[in-house]
């Protein structure tokens, strides 16, 4: 900052303004964009494996991240895709619903009904477990629909229809 | 039994995973370009050392005949086409914009995979007709030299060899190629549909 004749004539801000450092970012998406892999892959150590590599692509074009969107929907857009992505390796990639199988066993402390969610999510098509993933991280819907590239109205409607599929699984389980 | 309104965000919410510290994650994007590396300098390199190899008969042996010659560049000229074209279309993914939403996503990947089936295909094809085509005007010089039935033995054997290439390698190569980017392309447009759905 500069001041001459009593004005202000250089207000110096930092090259990069309102940029995160990445180790910031990590530190306050990695629970959530863990979370959202875990959602789409229902496999811990794979949910893990996925998250890194979104790490990485985040870590890797952060560089090229305008302000002009919002970091998190950003975040979110490289996971996302970096999940779509895993259909070329579907040899590594765990078939849906295997009902709460012995990898998910070495896990610690999880619950079964939370066990319950995943699989019941695993049961969804792709793109369904990605907007139920996002949604319960309590992303917006309008950031899901910008996430997901489907307008706000289309997004809500997929967003209620996915709950009441999950709320009917639950149900028909706990009738079982 | 009447199972009570599940509170899903905070079942979800529940779920943490011990975060791996931040220069495991970095080492890991070493290793990760250092193994790409490898990997392209090592299909690059068993190739580039058979058309040196090419070039040092050429220069060593001094072959009298044109048609050897060009016998030699049709060969090399395989080679490379194989080299460029593989590179090109493995490099096509490092296009695709991860910071797209997931609909221009699977775009993207679509239009790359149609790109790369292409590719795959037309240089397969191109690269067996040069193949064949310089090893049989490179043996040309050198089957003069022998008598009538040599010439015919060794021009049957290379001719043998060169039709089990085509009919039968060939095909066989860009069948699995295709399944394999078939497969993909299949499902790449079913999450597309899904999207579409209303």
């Amino acid at each position: 900052m500069m001041i001459k004749n009593g004005i202000l004539v250089n207000w110096t801000i930092s090259s990069q303004p309102n940029k995160m450092p990445f180790e910031e970012i990590y530190k306050t998406y990695w629970q959530k964009v863990f979370r959202v892999c875990m959602g789409y892959a229902n496999d811990y150590d794979l949910a893990k494996d996925m998250a890194q590599e979104a790490f990485i692509i985040v870590w890797q074009q952060l560089p090229k991240f305008r302000n002009e969107a919002d970091i998190g929907t950003w975040i979110y857009r490289i996971a996302t895709n970096n999940c779509l992505r895993q259909v070329e390796r579907q040899k590594r990639f765990p078939k849906a619903a295997l009902p709460l199988n012995l990898e998910e066993d070495k896990q610690v402390n999880v619950e079964p009904q939370l066990q319950l969610l995943y699989r019941f999510i695993s049961e969804l098509s792709e793109t369904e477990r990605i907007i139920i993933s996002l949604e319960l991280e309590n992303a917006k819907q309008s950031a899901i629909a910008q996430i997901v590239g489907l307008s706000e109205a289309n997004t809500r409607v997929k967003i209620h229809r996915i709950k009441e599929k999950l709320t009917q699984k639950f149900k028909e389980h706990g009738n079982a | 039994m009447e199972t009570p309104d599940i509170d899903f965000k905070e079942l979800w919410a529940s779920q943490n995973t011990e975060q791996p510290n931040l220069a495991d994650l970095l080492q890991r994007v070493d290793r990760y370009k250092k193994s790409r590396r490898r990997h392209t300098v090592l299909a690059n390199l068993s190739l580039s050392i058979t058309a040196a190899f090419i070039l040092f008969v050429w220069y060593y042996y001094q072959p009298q005949l044109v048609t050897t010659k060009v016998g030699i560049v049709f060969i090399i000229a395989a080679i490379a086409l194989y080299i460029i074209a593989i590179n090109k279309s493995r490099s096509l993914f490092r296009q695709a914009d991860e910071s797209n939403n997931n609909q221009q996503y699977l775009n993207n990947l679509l239009e790359i995979k149609a790109k790369q089936q292409f590719i795959e295909t037309t240089v397969l094809n191109s690269y067996f007709a040069l193949l064949s085509f310089g090893i049989a005007l490179y043996m040309y010089e050198y089957a003069s030299h022998m008598t009538m039935v040599g010439a015919a033995v060794t021009y049957g054997i290379t001719g043998i060899w060169i039709l089990l290439n085509w009919f039968y390698l060939r095909p066989l190569q860009i069948r699995k190629q295709q399944a394999r980017l078939n497969g993909l392309i299949d499902k790449l447009k079913s999450m597309q549909d899904q999207l579409n759905q209303e």
